[in-house]
């Protein structure tokens, strides 16, 4: 987000009308940030090396019909600044407060008759054991329910929009420094329209003093998780690996690259041998196996993928694009992916 | 009118927007003017429908002038459904003779010969295309007007354009191709797209093509010069000969509007030389998709602007030249791993 970093820079350009709209803040604020989340702003690094993706099975430690929840939808990504005076224990009334301030939304201006506010109902669940370390908050999951006005009385209500906050092995450090007040859930996923998306966020904003942002994803993190995915083929078939790039010609030229996922694994395992006891990938492997299937292209069809920009990588395990969507397709491997995308976040939130 | 005949008439006017709907109708010339005044093109289309069944009935029209309007709204919008080119090879000597009641004839006594029920219907299309419309069925069931193959041909030429057919169909839809065309066999030309237009104009070359000069050529030796005093003259030379040598492989201007183009490659890994994947006797293996709104102009503008290595590789110039886009590349044979050719599937 541009606005914060140079709000930071700049005291001046500070919006004073801001602290209007914020409520129940009583913590005692570091002058500098003003009006930043207190705490230190640590300077999140980016790792250039990380742990190899491990298998676990999941729902050993997290409810399987709440792994279910996750696995299937598409979801758009978004960051989140630390929630304030957010309680795991208040999800109830939370619940009644989200349904009550989108029903006051959406009828904005339109007359209605008093008693017919039921058309949205709320949800918010805890999906316990996902978090990984003690910072780590446990993950929240929201699902709104609708049923339309006409309906007949037996009529189940639809599901028509879900999304979840999740941090999975945050920096410890920068959790650790953050005043007891706060929560952070920087990992924000949805899916559902957008109209409802922006009034959930929208209350958060209000009821706990945050904020949003977009978050798209990098061609490293999408160079990472075609490594870390590849390399989960020996324990859990990936089936194949698919990598996408957009090339800026004119009409702009689609190329999708789809690799045997048993060749892909062999290149990999060239590169990353598993000789090192705690089997850490370095960045370095992860470059130079991207660079050996674009090379192995360009003896092909003399193209320089690199001229372009790689937008999908996936795999049976998942999926995750460019502009910030993401597919879970096996939970086994859900830590994997959510801790770099916790980082992710993290890492856009504070630059 | 029978369910099949208004399942027909109902699909082809489900399709069209309501503003076309009399034009078509006026093509078709079953109706009388008075029928045609009487209808309300601004109604919502299953109300025009059942007008249009209703005056059908009045005129005992049936599902034999139906699939005639059908044929009338296919040819006029050709680009529907995915279209796969098929070679016709080994032409008989007499095979420039064959005229259009020939080949009608015989096309028609070869399936009724061997399908006991089968509908085809042919026409000739303004621009010299015979196209036909088959409905299957076989000795125990109707014709199925609801699935029905077209095949497009222009006779004297060797590519034959079908869309929407069945596997099991394809024996007897090739051998009276075969026969009626008087040629020796028919392949699959491993050609498929959307458009039936861009199809036809690949394959028969309706668009501008580029081909070699010597003045290329001679840019080409002087390049290889190691070095020119004036940069900006090197670069301009440069920009010169990549946009020869993507004009040459893609075309000039105006392309057919191919979609896509598929590679399975089976090759042996070519990647980063140290690594030891490449002394390996297996493949590496993989399909490459390249797809974008109009093909061959993205991968001309790849080649000019410098984001592809000139010269073109023949496994790209092989859309144009072969006229194909879906190609298997194998390595040429043990030790030649830097050539790759494209065999048939």
């Amino acid at each position: 987000m541009e606005g914060r970093g140079s709000a930071v820079g700049t005291p001046a350009s500070r919006p004073v009308t801001r602290r209007s709209k914020s409520y129940g803040r009583s913590c005692v604020e570091a002058p500098s940030y003003f009006w930043q989340t207190p705490g230190h702003l640590t300077v999140l690094k980016i790792p250039t090396s990380r742990d190899a993706a491990k298998s676990q099975i999941i729902t050993n430690k997290v409810d399987p019909e709440h792994i279910a929840l996750l696995v299937k939808n598409e979801w758009k990504l978004s960051y989140v600044t630390p929630l304030h005076c957010f309680r795991h224990t208040q999800l109830k009334s939370y619940s009644n407060h989200l349904s009550a301030f989108i029903v006051a939304e959406k009828q904005q201006g339109v007359a209605v008759e008093v008693g017919l506010e039921a058309g949205f109902k709320v949800t918010f669940t805890a999906v316990l054991g996902l978090a990984e370390t003690d910072e780590d908050a446990e993950t929240v999951f929201i699902q709104i329910q609708s049923k339309p006005v006409f309906a007949a009385a037996a009529d189940a209500p639809k599901v028509v929009w879900r999304g979840w906050l999740t941090c999975v092995n945050g920096d410890p450090e920068y959790l650790r420094s953050l005043p007891p007040d706060f929560v952070s859930l920087p990992l924000f996923c949805t899916s559902g329209p957008e109209s409802l998306t922006t009034l959930v966020k929208s209350w958060f904003e209000r009821a706990f003093d945050c904020n949003f942002g977009s978050l798209a994803l990098n061609s490293t993190t999408l160079n990472w998780l075609a490594a870390l995915w590849t390399g989960c083929h020996p324990t859990c078939n990936i089936r194949y690996l698919k990598l996408a790039w957009s090339l800026p010609t004119q009409p702009p030229l689609d190329v999708s690259y789809t690799v045997n996922p048993q060749d892909a694994w062999e290149l990999w395992n060239s590169i990353h041998t598993e000789e090192s006891t705690d089997d850490r990938i370095d960045i370095k492997e992860v470059q130079s196996f991207m660079n050996g299937l674009e090379t192995h292209f360009f003896r092909h069809f003399k193209i320089y993928l690199s001229a372009g920009t790689l937008v999908k990588v996936s795999t049976a395990l998942g999926s995750a694009q460019l502009d910030g969507k993401i597919k879970i397709g096996n939970s086994d491997y859900i830590t994997t992916l959510l801790t770099l995308l916790t980082e992710c976040a993290l890492l856009k939130m504070l630059t | 009118m029978d369910a099949q005949a208004r399942s027909v008439l109902y699909r082809i006017i489900r399709r069209i927007p309501n503003r076309n709907i009399e034009n078509l109708l006026k093509r078709w010339n079953c109706l009388s003017a008075d029928q045609m005044r009487a209808l309300d093109y601004t109604r919502p289309k299953w109300m025009i429908v059942e007008h249009v069944i209703s005056f059908c009935e009045e005129s005992r029209l049936g599902l034999k002038h139906v699939t005639n309007l059908e044929m009338i709204y296919r040819i006029e919008n050709p680009d529907q459904g995915i279209w796969n080119a098929c070679q016709l090879a080994e032409a008989q000597d007499d095979a420039v003779c064959v005229e259009l009641t020939q080949f009608k004839e015989q096309f028609k006594a070869h399936l009724h010969g061997v399908i006991r029920h089968i509908s085809i219907k042919m026409k000739k299309h303004e621009d010299e295309a015979i196209w036909i419309r088959i409905a299957w069925g076989d000795n125990f069931s109707k014709p199925n007007h609801l699935k029905p193959t077209y095949v497009v041909h222009h006779l004297h030429t060797s590519y034959v354009f079908i869309s929407n057919l069945m596997a099991k169909h394809k024996i007897f839809l090739c051998q009276a191709l075969v026969i009626a065309t008087k040629h020796g066999s028919i392949k699959d030309g491993l050609l498929s797209t959307k458009s039936l237009n861009a199809m036809r104009d690949l394959l028969l070359r309706r668009y501008q093509q580029v081909f070699p000069n010597a003045h290329s050529r001679i840019l080409q030796e002087r390049n290889t010069l190691p070095s020119f005093p004036c940069i900006g003259k090197e670069h301009r030379d440069h920009e010169e000969i990549r946009h020869q040598m993507a004009c040459e492989a893609f075309g000039h201007g105006a392309m057919p509007k191919l979609e896509t183009a598929v590679y399975r490659l089976e090759t042996r890994y070519k990647g980063n030389s140290n690594y030891t994947l490449s002394d390996k006797e297996e493949f590496f293996r993989g399909v490459v998709r390249f797809s974008s709104s109009s093909l061959l102009e993205s991968l001309r503008h790849c080649v000019a602007s410098g984001m592809a290595e000139g010269p073109v590789t023949p496994l790209l110039s092989a859309i144009t030249q072969r006229g194909r886009n879906y190609f298997v590349i194998t390595d040429k044979g043990p030790g030649v791993s830097s050539q790759a050719s494209a065999q048939r599937a």
